[in-house]
């Protein structure tokens, strides 16, 4: 898509663009912490993402190429209209393949293909701040950010692993940044945990209506807390795999049809690409 | 000594250097300063505790015994004087006054070496947490990061307080006020401080279930060897739980012996008023 | 005799301030001397009032003197002076080498009798099973009545509180007994063994001040009587 030469490059205008980068540098300066910014409006309501679209357009250049997903999926109707929101102001050309991305906007997940060197996953963040459901004063958060004291938080992992045998937090699950911060992934699955810890790409976190921003530079040591008796336990799909592609060591979604449950790949590029090698293999 | 406390005041208000000097127990306006109307809280305090010492602090309302409490546990900012904790030391090895502390040491001061049991359990108990998870907070806050060692030392401390274990994931305002008094009591222990701070620990609560709570921490006391420092009005609570007493009135110390010499034979009028008000 | 002296005591006196009442002042006892050694009972002797109870307390240090001193001579060869020394010094003291035996009970209300007077032996790092054993060796030598034993003392009759606050005070005996009118209420035949323990305690070398109402008590048990008079 040709970009629209009435509207700036990136949409915002550029002093905006230089408040949001100088966020970021913070940000990747001390990974894991919280920076605040000044969340411009946007033409998607507060909630849809504008955190991450924010992050996108201060950070795009005209060489980028661009991947947007929405719980994995590059066909959804938000990943769509976000991603051709994008293209149309800058220009940039777009791609579903995770490998040829620059930067991947996403939505709750990170994608199946290991990341490279280069590429920079910008996340859509509902709720920046690990500490709201333990400490409601924002003042106290960041004393206890500072002194390192997240008690409060192995206190809610202490009474899940009491009362259920084990956490009861599906997504967005804490984790230590760098041996410091703890922050909040964003709502990914456990399962995505892992793919964070010593990433070569940079990731950055920006959440709209809450206007923060924070990130995890590329090869640093991210780890979710975890008691030292109890190993981190992430999602499992015993015995399934996905029906499409057959994908197995991968996150399924669960999806409920008339005829009961299904499982596909959540990750649609993955899925594709191990359904295209398959044809090459019947082809050869 | 564990713990020392050099000149340690505390002055709501704008303060205009000299309120220290203005007020006090024989300033005529009490603890409010008569030049900028600054209120003296804590007036100019010196203190020792020794390891192991029990010390109680008596005084009406408003004479300054739970502020000093809050400066010593952090609660609140001093505004001048110094306090020394035992093993506290600056990089020369020298004793460093711990309100110049960084506030990682500070928290872990507070965390580990000292606790403190308030007289309102909503102060000292976190509602959102159960029973288990209070007392957790306290081992966490130590440092413990193994589930196992975490549960048993929460449930070890939860028996001691003579709860029944079955009820450890309850969450406190399933309790009645002097359980709750004892689940804050477990929580302060559970970290092994080597002061425990109480701030009229048994007040509110009726008179049998305050003796059991007495003793209780009588024999905790006795067994684990720990400091105290306990604020109450009620000089039958000093004379039950303590060695030692200091009187304060109007933000100063006024009086400081043996708890049974401060009782058989106190020396200041306010001291002797005090111990003639006894019932 | 020196080298064995427990405890001095040069021109002690005390008076008190009565500031409820206008300042008025009230006078205790003055010029008190006496050298107490080791093994031995001192008896302080005089008409109730002289001031024989306020001699006791002072030298505690529940009261303070108001001139004079105390010197405390420690086994260590160390000298104190119970007047001046600090309050956590007294404390060290009385939790190890200097007990008091009031002639009222002063004890923690809800312990039984066996735990109250086993407390000092446990107190000393004696197996809580071993001083329960003592404690019951010494009660029955009291004749405190086994079925008393798991009750508190705060029910007894004025006599068993008196004989278990002994028991309390001398089973584990530290080296100084200071003894308010440990006799008192009680019958001839539990006096005489209260005096026996205390013949034996002198056996061990335990130094002992000590008050007694009878002239004949102390003839029999005191090796120095400090007469006590009342101030005109």
């Amino acid at each position: 898509m040709t970009r629209q030469s009435d509207v700036l490059f990136g949409f915002l205008d550029e002093d905006a663009k230089k408040e949001i980068r100088r966020a970021l540098l913070k940000a990747v300066a001390l990974p894991g912490y919280i920076v605040p910014f000044a969340s411009r409006e946007m033409p998607v309501a507060r909630g849809w993402g504008t955190g991450g679209l924010q992050v996108s357009l201060s950070i795009i250049t005209e060489d980028d190429t661009l991947k947007v997903i929405d719980q994995g999926c590059d066909g959804s109707v938000n990943a769509v209209n976000i991603r051709d929101f994008i293209t149309a102001v800058t220009g940039v050309s777009e791609t579903e393949n995770t490998t040829a991305a620059t930067i991947i906007q996403t939505r709750h997940r990170v994608p199946e293909h290991q990341l490279q060197e280069g590429q920079i996953m910008v996340y859509q963040v509902p709720y920046p701040e690990v500490l709201d459901s333990v400490e409601p004063d924002t003042a106290r958060q960041k004393e206890m950010h500072a002194n390192n004291d997240y008690a409060k938080l192995w206190v809610l992992l202490y009474e899940d692993t009491s009362q259920f045998g084990d956490s009861r937090m599906a997504s967005g699950y804490p984790v230590a940044v760098n041996g410091h911060y703890v922050m909040d992934p964003s709502p990914i699955p456990k399962f995505d945990i892992a793919k964070l810890n010593m990433s070569p790409a940079l990731h950055l976190y920006g959440a709209g209506r809450e206007k923060r921003i924070y990130a995890i530079p590329p090869y640093t040591e991210v780890t979710p807390l975890t008691f030292a008796d109890r190993p981190f336990q992430v999602e499992a799909f015993p015995g399934k795999a996905c029906e499409r592609c057959g994908s197995s060591r991968v996150f399924l979604d669960e999806v409920h049809l008339d005829d009961g449950v299904h499982y596909f790949c959540s990750d649609t590029f993955h899925c594709d690409t191990t359904l295209d090698s398959q044809g090459d293999d019947h082809a050869a | 000594m564990l713990l020392e406390l050099e000149a340690v005041s505390k002055i709501y208000g704008i303060g205009c250097g000299e309120c220290c000097a203005l007020t006090g127990e024989t300033g005529a306006g009490g603890a409010i300063c008569p030049r900028c109307a600054s209120v003296v809280a804590v007036n100019q305090v010196d203190l020792q505790v020794a390891e192991g010492e029990v010390l109680g602090v008596v005084g009406e309302s408003g004479s300054g015994k739970s502020t000093l409490l809050q400066l010593i546990y952090q609660d609140q900012p001093v505004s001048s004087g110094r306090i020394f904790f035992n093993g506290m030391l600056d990089q020369k090895g020298e004793r460093q006054d711990i309100l110049t502390l960084p506030s990682t040491l500070k928290a872990r001061l507070r965390g580990r070496d000292m606790s403190m049991i308030y007289q309102n359990p909503h102060r000292g108990l976190n509602f959102n947490f159960s029973a288990g998870g209070n007392i957790a907070e306290k081992i966490l806050d130590a440092n413990e990061r193994n589930y196992q060692t975490i549960r048993s030392r929460a449930l070890h401390f939860f028996t001691k307080i003579e709860m029944p274990p079955s009820r450890i994931d309850d969450y406190p305002d399933a309790f009645s006020g002097g359980q709750q008094q004892r689940i804050q009591i477990a929580k302060a222990l559970s970290s092994s401080p080597r002061l425990l701070l109480l701030d009229e620990p048994t007040t509110g609560l009726d008179v049998s279930v305050q003796a059991r709570i007495l003793d209780l921490i009588k024999a905790l006391q006795r067994e684990m060897g720990f400091a105290m420092i306990v604020v109450s009005h009620d000089l039958g609570v000093i004379n039950h739980l303590t060695d030692l007493t200091l009187v304060m009135k109007n933000g100063c110390l006024v009086e400081y012996g043996l708890t049974d010499q401060i009782l058989e034979d106190p020396q200041h009028a306010y001291t002797q008023l005090l111990v003639s008000s006894k019932l | 005799m020196s080298t064995s002296c427990k405890l001095k005591v040069v021109n002690l006196a005390k008076s008190f301030t009565l500031h409820t009442l206008g300042g008025v002042r009230v006078h205790g006892f003055s010029g008190i001397n006496f050298s107490l050694p080791k093994g031995q009972l001192l008896a302080l002797s005089g008409p109730s009032g002289a001031g024989k109870s306020s001699i006791l307390k002072t030298i505690y240090r529940s009261y303070l003197a108001s001139d004079g001193s105390a010197l405390f001579h420690r086994s260590d060869g160390s000298q104190v002076d119970l007047v001046t020394c600090t309050e956590s010094r007294v404390l060290d003291l009385r939790r190890r080498e200097i007990g008091f035996v009031t002639q009222f009970l002063k004890i923690l209300p809800r312990v039984s009798a066996l735990d109250t007077v086993a407390r000092p032996l446990v107190e000393i790092g004696m197996p809580a099973d071993e001083a329960r054993t003592r404690a019951e060796d010494t009660l029955r030598r009291l004749a405190i009545r086994p079925e008393l034993f798991p009750l508190s003392p705060l029910t007894f009759s004025g006599g068993e509180q008196q004989r278990v606050n002994i028991a309390r005070g001398i089973i584990a005996p530290k080296e100084l007994l200071l003894l308010d009118e440990p006799t008192a209420s009680l019958d001839e035949k539990s006096s005489n063994t209260v005096l026996d323990m205390l013949a034996e305690l002198k056996q061990q070398g335990i130094a002992m001040v000590a008050i007694f109402h009878d002239q004949k008590k102390i003839d029999r048990i005191a090796d120095i009587c400090v007469p006590v008079e009342r101030e005109q």
